[in-house]
């Protein structure tokens, strides 16, 4: 008799059987996750370039390099644009979406199939194609611009629109997957809310204002949590659409962070980078959940 | 319920087990478990001791058309040299760039590698390859290679590599742009005057049906604009390669002068990928490019009606860009003359005629003469002319990448982007490269 009074109390065996059934993910996780974060911490204290048989000890070198890099700087500031520009206009569309998903229609099981799609394709399927069809000469999307007379432009290879180009393309690519997720939060509100403010009298405004919105606090949460760290991290299609150009207006910090590593070796330099990436991630992180807690409060 | 966890618990240490023996399995064949798609099966590497074939393997990223030439050439060595097996493994070169240091420098890593001369420097500084005077003094005589380069295969006078391949820039055109444009597609431009003319006249920005009169590309290809500065007598580095020459009146007046034409003019669009440039001469889009041997298979397929010419003459004179593939030797071979016997079958005169014919690159010999293998592809003695007048870009520089990627593309782009003048946007990329030469960065 394990479950007493609906509390789950495991017994020694049933712990060992746990240990050892966790034992293999905990084994690939440390090997190919925990160990390389701490070692990178360790790298981020050396000279430690690839092609250098000797990795000198330099202290906060590399911390402090970072400080004056400006290069960093632009990276930090592009990352911010890109996630400015993308989760909040994300978040919103695909809110929307799963209000409409919501609805009891005719072919909604479509309707959810062909916005959930993108997410299935692989990030770097869909930047080859959007490349294809952002192409200022031979692109398609460029063609219709032109067939309808609106002002086209030069996307990924103009400084301006390098940027918006990549958000549009990452937004239509994560669209669907928070609208699984908030469907899924719409869809464990309480029917009984909205009945009893029909009865007083509430229009659909009002029932999305003080149902809809509050009970979805924790599923928004979530996602914000999740686009904010996704975004900071973005990192394929900027590869795949534009090498963090042109002239660097589109290189965001993890794109930074592969050309010191893997382009120019400087594992140690690029350590420090992501330990100061993953600081800020950090930070973020904890401040969302406060400000979402204390919203809890009133 | 007590069986229930024993069976877990075994089932969980047998998983485990499965897991770390895998693990332990792909420490060991590293070399090997790599090669994805190599052109060969896979065996573990052998030994020459038990009479068996020695079994080499081949790093290399010739992933384009002239793939198959190489792969040709390595199963004639391996048929011809029965004790001998080697096995490419082609990926894309950023690839295998990223991963060749740290195989080498953990004690794995291929016997044989090809990258660009360039990153001699870096590797034999480094001690990731071996010096090969061995195979220099006693199999391979220097004297056949044209001088440049076997200039660009020495590290401190030493030789650390043996040319895989050689090639020189030409001007693509485009016929029929260049008769549409009332230029007689018959007399390419020779001079900077009539080249600048030609472009001017196929370049259409605007209306619908736009045109460029040439593709240049600034980044993510083989370097375009140093030939442009050279072809007016100026230069990124001093010829001892200790000094920045960003701001020599020379290199600014080139810069200025062909980024006037790009953005005022619009003749080339700005930002451009080599393979954006290949794509827009290739579409009818462009009507001239720089480019190399490796070009002429996709356009003559593409049913391009285009020709090739030297690149019309600087005020400094004729100069074009060199650029060759290296083999060189990894520093972990446990066979080191079977790599050298590889080396000299490479660059031997039937192996370069051959792979001449087939790839339509000039040999790497200047002493193939008139062999008939060399005419299976018209293009080959015109590329092959210019290797006289062909300079390589930051030649023997360590920091090779990063003066091109951090220092020189950014310059050339915040120029075309016109987010700075021709005069700041060098001064100050010359004070970055001096910094980089000096070792202070």
């Amino acid at each position: 008799m394990n479950i007493v009074q609906g509390r789950f109390s495991p017994s020694r065996k049933q712990k060992r059987a746990a240990f050892f059934f966790l034992l293999p993910s905990m084994v690939i996780l440390i090997l190919f996750v925990f160990w390389p974060i701490l070692n990178s911490l360790w790298l981020s204290f050396h000279h430690w370039s690839l092609l250098d048989a000797t990795h000198p000890y330099v202290g906060l070198d590399n911390y402090r390099k970072l400080v004056h890099d400006g290069r960093f700087w632009n990276a930090a500031d592009k990352t911010l644009y890109f996630t400015l520009g993308s989760v909040p206009l994300g978040i919103v569309l695909s809110l929307g979406l799963a209000l409409l998903a919501n609805e009891p229609l005719r072919g909604m099981g479509a309707f959810k199939a062909v916005y959930f799609l993108p997410v299935l394709t692989s990030f770097a399927i869909i930047s080859i194609i959007w490349s294809f069809l952002l192409d200022p000469d031979i692109g398609l999307l460029s063609y219709w611009f032109k067939e309808l007379g609106l002002p086209s432009n030069d996307w990924l290879r103009s400084t301006t629109w390098a940027m918006p180009a990549v958000i549009m393309v990452a937004i239509w690519k994560n669209v669907g997957f928070n609208m699984v997720i908030l469907l899924a939060g719409l869809q464990s509100i309480s029917p009984s809310l909205y009945e009893a403010a029909r009865m007083d009298g509430a229009g659909p405004l009002q029932r999305f204002w003080r149902i809809t919105l509050p009970s979805l606090r924790q599923t928004l949460l979530f996602v914000v949590i999740i686009s904010v760290i996704g975004s900071f991290q973005v990192f394929d299609q900027v590869y795949v659409m534009t090498r963090g150009g042109p002239l660097n207006s589109t290189e965001t910090i993890v794109y930074y962070i592969y050309h010191q590593g893997f382009e120019l070796l400087d594992m140690g330099y690029a350590s420090a980078i992501a330990w100061m990436l993953f600081v800020v991630v950090l930070l973020i992180t904890l401040l969302q959940l406060k400000l979402f807690r204390f919203n809890d409060i009133d | 319920m007590a069986s229930k966890p024993w069976i877990a618990t075994s089932a969980s240490l047998l998983a485990a087990s499965l897991l770390l023996a895998a693990c332990g399995g792909n420490g060991q064949n590293d070399q090997n478990s790599q090669s994805a798609n190599s052109s060969q099966s896979q065996a573990p590497s052998g030994k020459s001791d038990d009479g068996k074939a020695v079994r080499l393997t081949f790093w290399n990223g010739f992933t384009g058309p002239d793939r198959p030439g190489y792969e040709n050439l390595v199963k004639q060595f391996n048929d011809t040299h029965p004790n001998i097996q080697v096995t490419m493994d082609v990926s894309p070169w950023d690839t295998l760039l990223a991963k060749l240091p740290t195989s080498l420098a953990t004690g794995q890593g291929p016997d044989i590698a090809a990258f660009d001369s360039s990153l001699i420097t870096k590797y034999a500084k480094s001690q990731l390859i071996l010096p090969l005077d061995d195979l220099y003094g006693n199999g391979i005589d220097p004297g056949i290679f044209p001088q440049p380069l076997a200039n660009v295969m020495k590290y401190e006078g030493k030789f650390f590599g043996v040319p895989a391949n050689n090639a020189t820039l030409l001007l693509y055109y485009n016929k029929d742009l260049f008769k549409a444009a009332g230029l007689d597609p018959e007399k390419p431009p020779a001079t900077w005057d009539e080249w600048i003319d030609a472009i001017e006249k196929t370049t259409k920005s605007d209306g619908s049906d736009k045109q460029y009169g040439i593709a240049l590309a600034d980044h993510a290809t083989i370097a375009m604009w140093p030939i442009l500065v050279w072809g007016n007598g100026g230069d990124f580095v001093s010829t001892d390669g200790k000094t920045a020459t960003m701001t020599d009146p020379k290199t600014v007046e080139a810069i200025k002068r062909w980024s006037d034409l790009v953005v005022g003019k619009g003749a080339s669009p700005t930002n451009l990928t080599g393979a954006e440039a290949d794509k827009l001469f290739q579409s009818g889009k462009a009507a001239m490019e720089m480019n190399g041997p490796w070009a002429t298979a996709g356009y003559t397929d593409a049913g391009l009606n285009y020709d090739v010419a030297p690149i019309p003459a600087g005020p400094a004179g004729e100069v074009t860009l060199a650029s060759s593939a290296v083999l060189v030797a990894g520093k972990n071979t446990k066979h080191i003359d079977a790599v050298r016997e590889f080396m000299q079958y490479w660059v031997s005169k039937d192996a370069q005629a051959q792979l001449s014919g087939e790839t339509g690159f000039p040999p790497v010999r200047t002493d193939l003469g008139d062999d008939e293998r060399l005419k299976q592809n018209p293009f080959v003695p015109k590329f092959a002319a210019e290797s006289n007048n062909a300079k390589y870009y930051l030649p023997g520089l360590e920091q090779y990448d990063k003066i091109d990627a951090d220092v020189i593309i950014p310059a050339i782009q915040a120029i075309t982007n016109q987010k700075s003048s021709a005069e700041d946007a060098l001064a100050q990329a010359n004070k970055q490269l001096q910094d980089i030469l000096d070792g202070n960065d």
